[in-house]
């Protein structure tokens, strides 16, 4: 609380990004961890809160006749234009913020001060909820050609690997030692995915210190025991993300790629990803093109090319794709390693598993992927994110790439996915918060410096309890895994409106049909169970009686007081408002044949809204009644009693 | 010119005699040898049992009535990818009046399920479909673009047809005969440029339909009872859905008398006399005389015209237009003029964007230009005309939706830019157009009806280049914009609206062929005089394109309806009942008229336009501030719209930015086999909600049975709605057949690499990439 001056601002107001509509005007408070905007002036209290740790950006505008403005970027890509009446105001909250932002020390960090009212063995069974041995284990491993070693226990090996890695069980200690000299931070090849159905792997590490002409028996021994663990391949693709130039450049620093000649049975390739600076300049590049006031097709189009986002986008997809084709279809391993083994090694590495494994494409699938891959193998989240005040340079929005991947996948294949977009947002929005302790810090064991589980919360119980909103509704779960074939022609990458123009109301379409439908599985669910629970009482006279008139109900739409047995489930959809409710409502509307009903409900707009609450509830009967069959099977029997 | 044509035409002439009297809609005719069909017999369809078939002879052509196999080329290979030729084809290339049809006993290799069009099979081309024909030989290296008439002195080794829908199909003659290669390439070049419209296949139909006792043209289903306005009623209806009393249907046209562009019937303000209009119908462009499209329940209306013709009384017959229009409002409040030559791109520009588009979506998106590929979609202009188009009828809409002011659209000929921009308003304003019969009853009124050139716009007969414009396409894509936007508020699925792109380019169609209804008549009085047609009544029975069962099972239509689409039942058009409405009070100086035009970019009020009036010079609304720009004020508008809950049965109006116009991938990348994504697309998600829709749909026909046993037994409730039905998937889960090209299947259209992904090959990239250029190569004289 030291950094806020001014705790309360009155009279400040929010401009809008796009429209030139008149500013909404309102009172900003500061608070230790959110900057909250409150509107004054409207019927229902709308709030606008700003978690410090989101604030990339602040900056003040020179001073205009209506105030001081005062101009915020959000790492989640959020702008909050405000304009502040008293310049002495503005620049308190303009101070204060940017202390706020920049937290020094991690102690700071809004996950050592949130808390959410859990019990304190609640909080420790959430931390061991993702537990990566047992990923393992589902994958296959330890097996006759895997297992786990205790090499790193300590961390003495390679500080920002986890402790517990899985290596081919022909390498010895000597070898994966050896290895680990010969490669940059000391990060040897690991088993990142099993695929079990022929034994091909993934593995990671980084790149190694050859030079021009260094060799290492271990580092070919190590590469020699992942080519052997995998009988029906004889060659590993040892496959480099840098752009060919960058790798060559690297050489001269000692460090480099594989020569194919010292190696037995590998086969080099690079893809051309490139590094972590091109992807933040790139960002910047995008982020100008989404705040361009309604930009012409051609300032769009010509913009969105020129930031080459897409096409990065494109080169990671390309990566991955490549990669699990390898794994796939050539039933051949592939070494996957890019300078470091942190930045475009996960990227791919994640992607690859994920079109690999349909377990990764679930909700908690996507957790134990994130954990295993970018987690717990030293994806350096508080310095790519900056989370604290550091050098800007190591900021990247690796991640970002990461999710904006899975969405479009999720484009191409949209039944193929249990969450939603929501979800990917949260998380994103998660890695930034600091609201949980999964992501700070940027290895295992600085997060067990930090002592993070002891005295933080974890997300995933957090997102796990929230789920149904989550929940992708077109998802299909099949019962043998498939492996994803995205297509990657370069008309297949749009921009993403949903992440980069998120807060910007006017940028969204007006009507989701991803919405509509999850509003109805989630009611659907709750109905189910409604009935199960009418279903197992004794039927009295008057139940059977409801059940009976349920149908006869549907198409006469009128109120009736056996709608009220449901009087539960009427408060729940009245939460939703008009479009979702409607939605869901008159889809069924547009299948039933009754015609002459529908004309009343639309006779006026408020008789509709009131209509559609109350049809909503009967709207679920009907989709509850398809889930529960039974309860159809039911009804011509009581009638004959 | 070849002779063996001019056998070919005479031969078309006899044909009719020969084929009459015979039974059916279909039937089945096989071809005798090689390079001779003229002289086909025609049998029954029960003698061409499947056991006659011999062993290298591929299955029969299926022939339509009046349709004649006018070559055939045996032993003719189709090639399936450009680099490798372990795919290709074997079988037999016939050229008859209607199509190019290929006739294989080999199974397409990686084939998955396609839509089954039954009247063009899956290697099937309509020759209208055709836009070039190439003619190639490798070994003299010597390659022909082939006009109608022209001579080819070259034994083509190869026969490369480009499609208007973007497919480009390459045959092989190198083990067939030389000669009937080269006749056949002759053949397909002549017949698909025709010379004279009477040559189009749809003629040749209605010939036999005529003949035949049996109708199955206008038949109980037929086109799903779209009105065709060409009726004095389906006018009066359309006043009458729309509460439009100050308008009447005027028959000043009767018998073209006025306006040959103009249909027989339309709709008039009513004050305005036949005598006027008689009067005032010199004066415009084609004599078009301003044409009602629409009304507005509150009063305004939606008008279009043509411009008026320089000379002494334009500025006269202008006030007077403007005068009868403003005084059939109920409040007498002024019109909005918007000149949309001056608006919106020009005919040429749209025509040279869709060449690019072509180009790019064909060639160049592949390898080449993978990094380029938004600036090159960019240079097409394709898109941003998409949103021009959008937003310019968007911004009109508010003029009737939150001023109540009626609209007029002026444009030189009144038959081009405004039939988009009337029928994209309609669409935005007037849930009844979202519903398929809607849709249909709008594409007649403010297409068909209201005159556009469809035989030049969509360039049948393959020599009015300079006039092709694919208006129609531009329209169907901004349907599919707003159809993305609001996917719940169309009754019909993109599919329709491919499905009717393609359609336009099915010459067996009366709907799209012709310049004007009045060509139509034209067409058929000519015949009849000929006396090689008689026809009832003044007019040829080309079947209209809303026949749909002539193209699809009853099953395949399914895949019209949109699961998602939220219906309210249109009752009030059909009983020909005023819909009543309430009339907004009176509350502004009923003399007061004025008329609104944009001058750069601002608003300019001419309150003195009617010089009798101008006594009267109060602001004509509250609201209207006319020292707001323009686009303050229509962003104003759009901004208060999308600030209210969402009414899908009242104005929808799409985003216009940017990021939101996007590219219709199953429009333009279907054929493309390297754009498919297996086993994935929207489909996979269509599929999905088809089969909730058809869950709950199933359900309450088990709910109505139970309470009501008696009802069930008429069809209409029965029917299933959707394509995709969960009795058909059971628990096996979505077919392995998806790609995101359902319901098409690009499988078997030339792609530039072998289907399985090897290198890319070479041919494309020296002899595809001329088109769609249409200069013609010297190489060889």
């Amino acid at each position: 609380m030291e950094h806020i001056i001014t705790p309360k601002v009155e009279y400040v107001k929010l401009l809008d990004r796009f429209t030139s509509k008149k500013p909404t005007l309102g009172t900003l408070y500061l608070t230790a961890t959110h900057l909250i905007f409150v509107e004054s002036s409207t019927d229902i209290r709308k709030e606008t809160w700003i978690l410090h740790h989101h604030i990339s950006t602040l900056e003040k505008l020179p001073l205009t006749s209506a105030g001081c403005p005062l101009l915020i970027h959000c790492k989640n890509f959020r702008v909050a234009h405000f304009v502040i009446t008293r310049e002495r105001d503005c620049h308190d909250v303009y101070s204060s913020l940017l202390r706020l932002s920049q937290p020094v020390e991690y102690e700071e960090l809004y996950a050592f001060s949130y808390n959410p009212k859990q019990k304190e063995m609640d909080r420790g069974i959430g931390w061991k909820m993702i537990n990566i041995r047992e990923e393992f284990q589902r994958m296959g491993v330890p097996n006759v050609h895997w297992e786990q070693t205790d090499v790193n226990e300590n961390y003495e090996t390679c500080n920002t690997y986890s402790s517990s890695l899985y290596v081919p069980r022909e390498a010895t200690k000597p070898t994966i030692v050896g290895s680990s000299k010969f490669r940059s931070k000391g990060r040897f090849p690991v088993l990142s995915y099993f695929f079990k159905a022929n034994n091909a792997a993934i593995c990671r590490c980084s790149q190694p210190l050859s030079g021009f002409s260094t060799r290492c028996v271990e580092d070919e021994q190590m590469l020699q025991a992942i080519n052997s663990s995998n009988p029906d391949s004889s060659v590993v693709y040892v496959v480099d993300t840098r752009p060919k130039l960058n790798a060559m450049a690297n050489r001269a620093a000692g460090k480099g790629y594989e020569n194919e000649d010292n190696y037995s049975n590998i086969r080099f390739q690079f893809v051309g990803i490139e590094n972590i600076h091109v992807m933040r300049n790139s960002l910047q590049k995008l982020l100008e093109v989404c705040e361009l006031k309604t930009p012409s097709m051609s300032d769009f189009l010509t913009g969105l090319e020129n930031s080459g986002w897409l096409r990065h986008i494109k080169a990671v997809m390309d990566a991955g794709f490549f990669i699990s084709k390898a794994v796939a279809e050539e039933n051949a391993s592939v070494l996957v390693h890019c300078s470091d083994g942190w930045d475009r090694t996960v990227q791919v590495c994640s992607l690859a598993g994920l079109l690999l494994d349909s377990y990764y494409r679930t909700i908690k699938g996507f957790m134990v992927l994130i954990e295993k891959e970018w987690i717990s193998m030293g994806h350096k989240f508080s310095q790519r994110c900056g989370h604290r005040d550091s050098d800007p340079k190591e900021i990247s929005p690796v991640f970002t790439q990461f999710i904006e991947c899975i969405w479009h996948l999720m484009e191409q294949f949209p039944c193929s996915f249990e969450f939603n977009e929501t979800y990917l947002l949260e998380i994103h929005d998660h890695i930034y918060s600091c609201q949980f302790g999964n992501f700070i810090g940027n290895s295992q064991k600085e997060r067990q410096e930090l002592k993070i589980q002891e005295r933080t919360h974890s997300l995933w119980p957090f997102l796990l309890e929230k789920q149904y909103q989550y929940r992708n509704p077109l998802y299909k779960p099949s019962a043998i895994n498939t492996v994803l074939k995205p297509n990657t022609a370069p008309f297949n990458f749009r921009f993403w409106c949903g992440m980069y123009n998120r807060f910007d109301r006017g940028m969204q379409p007006k009507q989701s049909v991803l919405e509509s439908l999850q509003a109805a599985m989630k009611q659907k669910t709750e109905l189910e169970e409604t009935v199960e629970d009418l279903n197992q009482k004794p039927l009295h006279p008057d139940e059977s009686h409801f059940t009976l008139n349920l149908p006869t109900k549907l198409s006469n739409e009128e109120h009736s007081p056996q709608t009220e047995v449901l009087g539960a489930t009427q408060d729940s959809t009245e939460e939703h408002k008009g479009p979702l409710a409607n939605g869901m409502q008159e889809l069924v509307e547009t299948i039933s044949d009754g015609t002459e009903e529908r004309e009343n409900i639309l006779d006026s707009s408020l008789m509709h809204q009131s209509a559609s609450n109350h049809s909503d509830s009967l709207t679920l009967n009907k989709l509850n009644t398809q889930g529960d069959e039974e309860q159809l099977e039911i009804c011509p029997n009581k009638d004959e009693k | 010119r070849p002779g063996t044509d001019r056998d070919r035409e005479r031969e078309r002439e006899r044909e009719p005699a020969m084929m009459s009297g015979r039974p059916g809609l279909r039937s089945s005719v096989r071809a005798v040898g090689p390079g001779f069909a003229g002289s086909n017999c025609c049998l029954s369809p029960q003698s061409c049992s499947p056991g006659r078939a011999g062993p290298r002879r591929p299955s029969e052509a299926a022939l339509l009535p009046g349709e004649l196999v006018v070559s055939e080329s045996s032993n003719v290979r189709k090639c399936i990818a450009t680099d490798t030729c372990a795919h290709d084809l074997y079988g037999t290339l016939l050229c008859t009046n209607f199509k190019i049809s290929f006739l294989t006993n080999n199974v397409t290799p990686f084939q998955k399920c396609q839509y089954r069009n039954l009247l063009l099979a899956e290697h099937d081309v309509a020759l209208t479909c055709v836009e070039q024909v190439v003619a190639v030989n490798d070994a003299k290296k010597k390659r022909k673009v082939l006009g109608p008439t022209q001579h080819l002195k070259f034994k083509p080794t190869e026969l490369i047809i480009y499609c208007k829908d973007f497919r480009i199909i390459r045959f092989r003659f190198d083990e067939s005969d030389p000669e009937s290669a080269r006749k056949i390439c002759l053949v397909i070049a002549h017949y698909s440029q025709p010379k004279d419209l009477r040559l189009l296949f749809g003629f040749a139909f209605a010939r036999e339909q005529s003949q035949d006792s049996a109708d199955g043209v206008n038949g109980p289903d037929s086109g799903w009872q779209t009105p065709l306005f060409e009726t004095y009623s389906d006018w009066d209806r359309e006043i009458k859905r729309t509460g439009a009393s100050e308008w009447r249907v005027s028959s000043v046209n009767e018998n073209y008398t006025t306006s040959t562009s103009l249909p027989e019937y339309f709709v008039v303000p009513s004050s305005l006399a036949d005598e006027d209009l008689k009067q005032l119908a010199p004066s415009f462009n084609g004599a078009r005389i301003p044409m009602w499209c629409w009304h507005h329940w509150t009063g305004c209306a939606l008008v279009r015209m043509a411009n008026i013709k320089p000379g002494m009384q334009l500025r006269k017959h202008d006030r007077r237009i403007l005068q009868a229009i403003a005084q059939s409002h109920p409040e007498k409040s002024g019109v909005f003029k918007s000149d949309l030559d001056k608006s919106l791109p020009r005919v040429l520009e749209v025509q040279a964007a869709l060449v690019r588009l072509k180009q790019l979506c064909i060639h160049d998106s592949f390898e080449e230009t993978e990094e380029k590929w938004l600036s090159s979609l960019e240079n097409t202009r394709w898109l941003e005309y998409v949103r021009l188009f959008l937003k310019h009828s968007a911004e009109l809409t508010q003029w009737m939706y939150n001023k109540n002011i009626s609209v007029i659209l002026q444009e030189e000929e009144g038959r081009d830019l405004s039939c988009v921009v009337a029928s994209v308003m309609q669409l935005m304003l007037d849930p009844h157009f979202r519903t398929t019969r809607g849709f249909q009853s709008l594409v007649q009124k403010e297409w068909v009806a209201a005159g556009h050139r469809f035989l030049d716009r969509c360039n049948h007969l393959g020599h009015s280049d300079k006039e092709e414009c694919p208006l129609f396409l531009l329209f169907l894509d901004c349907v599919w914009q707003l159809l993305q936007q609001f996917p719940a508020a169309f009754e019909f699925t993109e599919t329709y609206l491919t499905v009717l792109y393609d359609s336009t380019r099915i010459s067996l169609f009366g709907t799209f062929l012709f310049n004007s209804h009045h060509q139509k008549v034209q067409q058929s009085q000519d015949l009849a005089s000929n006396g090689s047609l008689q026809c009832e009544g003044k007019c040829l029975k080309l079947p209209p394109v809303w026949n749909w069962s002539l193209q699809f099972t009853d099953k395949d239509l399914t895949l019209f309806n949109n699961p998602l689409y939220i219906g309210k039942s249109v009752t009030c058009v059909q009983n020909g009942t005023i819909k009543s409405f309430k009339r907004p009070k009176k509350n502004i100086s009923s003399c007061f008229c004025s008329v609104y035009t944009v001058k750069n970019g601002r608003l300019s009020n001419q309150p003195d336009f009617f010089t009798r009036k101008n006594s009267t010079t109060q602001r004509p609304s509250r609201d209207l501030e006319l020292n707001e720009s323009l686009d303050q004020y229509v962003e104003r508008c759009f901004r208060d719209w999308f600030s209210k809950p969402l009414d899908l049965h009242g104005l929808i109006l799409p985003y216009m930015g940017s990021p939101h116009t996007r590219l219709w991938r199953q429009c333009y990348l279907r054929w493309i086999p390297e754009a498919q994504i297996t086993n994935g697309g929207f489909i996979s998600a269509f599929h999905q909600i088809s089969l909730l829709a058809d869950n709950i749909e199933t359900l309450q026909s088990r709910l109505r049975q139970y309470h009501h046993p008696l009802l069930t037994g008429s069809p209409h409730v029965n029917k299933p709605r959707m394509y995709f039905r969960n009795e058909d998937f059971g628990e096996a889960g979505m077919p392995d057949c998806f790609s995101s090209s359902f319901p098409y299947s690009p499988i078997g259209n030339l792609c530039r690499r072998s289907i399985l992904g090897t290198p890319l090959g070479k041919f494309l990239l020296t002899a595809a990439r001329m088109w769609p250029s249409t200069e013609t190569l010297a190489n060889e004289d």
